[in-house]
């Protein structure tokens, strides 16, 4: 028999592993959604690039296609692990959050096409930051590092070659971040 | 006070089972999630779920992904029972030492 120290340590341990296996979930879940919105933002800022007087249109449509894949990825997901991703309080913050930011950048504030460029994805990658302080380092980790690559294009990346900046760094930055989540 | 299970205590295999338990009944972890989050070594992991499976405490799938070859590790209803005692048996040896579980 074991004295209660090593029952302890071995309760320690459990609750470790256990944290480390619900964390594990929801960076599997969290990377799928991830890279759905990666390929949707960088498609996004290559075709306002491409067609730029159609940028209204642009990106209700990622918006769309964003919020309905991360839906279907989560029920998916859900069948599989019962992990959940999508209910009703996420789907309220997401629908505050992102009226929130409306708010700021159209009523408030008129910002421009490239403020608006740059405003969602750091407004977004702050929700990441929030998040990571809960859920894990990577989504700090991410969510800095696209903030801060979004604002060296934003100060230093003159006229449309931002968008393709963003598409790299926004897009390509957040399908790399999945993948990385994936491996991690 | 029960006894522990002298199968499920070695620390890799009773970490085997806790990230096991830890997933919805009948979901399995794949070999190289389960090395992974263990810390195990591959000879190392492979020889402690055989010990496991051998008692019926685990499942052992294997199939191909494409190409791949992939093991699935499942726990079993005896495993996440005998888990289950295991803990209870932990919590009881720190209640009559006068201490709180962590």
């Amino acid at each position: 028999m074991i004295d209660s120290k090593e029952a302890t340590k071995a309760l320690s341990d459990i609750d470790d592993i256990v944290r480390r296996v619900r964390q594990s979930q929801i960076y599997n879940l969290a990377s799928l959604i991830m890279i759905w919105w990666g390929v949707l933002v960088f498609a996004g800022n290559i075709a306002t690039y491409r067609w730029q007087w159609y940028g209204g249109y642009v990106w209700p449509i990622v918006n769309i296609a964003g919020v309905a894949g991360t839906v279907l990825i989560s029920a998916f997901m859900h069948m599989r692990t019962h992990v959940r991703a999508v209910d009703g309080r996420v789907i309220a913050a997401f629908l505050s959050f992102f009226a929130f930011g409306y708010l700021c950048s159209q009523v408030l504030g008129h910002f421009g096409p490239r403020q608006l460029a740059a405003f969602w994805p750091i407004y977004f990658m702050l929700f990441y930051m929030l998040a990571g302080l809960w859920f894990g380092r990577a989504f700090i980790v991410i969510g800095l590092g696209i903030t801060v690559l979004t604002l060296i294009g934003y100060f230093f990346i003159p006229g449309g070659a931002f968008l393709l900046w963003m598409a790299a760094v926004n897009g390509g930055g957040l399908i790399l971040s999945g993948l990385w989540m994936r491996r991690s | 006070m029960a006894e522990l299970d002298d199968i499920i205590h070695q620390p890799l295999r009773l970490r085997i089972m806790a990230a096991l338990n830890a997933l919805p009944l009948g979901t399995g972890l794949e070999f190289a999630r389960l090395k992974k989050l263990t810390g195990a070594t591959d000879g190392n992991l492979g020889a402690h779920i055989e010990t496991l499976a051998k008692a019926g405490y685990v499942g052992v799938e294997k199939a191909f992904v494409g190409k791949k070859p992939q093991t699935t590790v499942t726990a079993t209803a005896a495993g996440r029972r005998a888990f289950a005692r295991h803990v209870a048996t932990l919590q009881e040896i720190i209640a009559a030492s006068g201490g709180e579980p962590p």
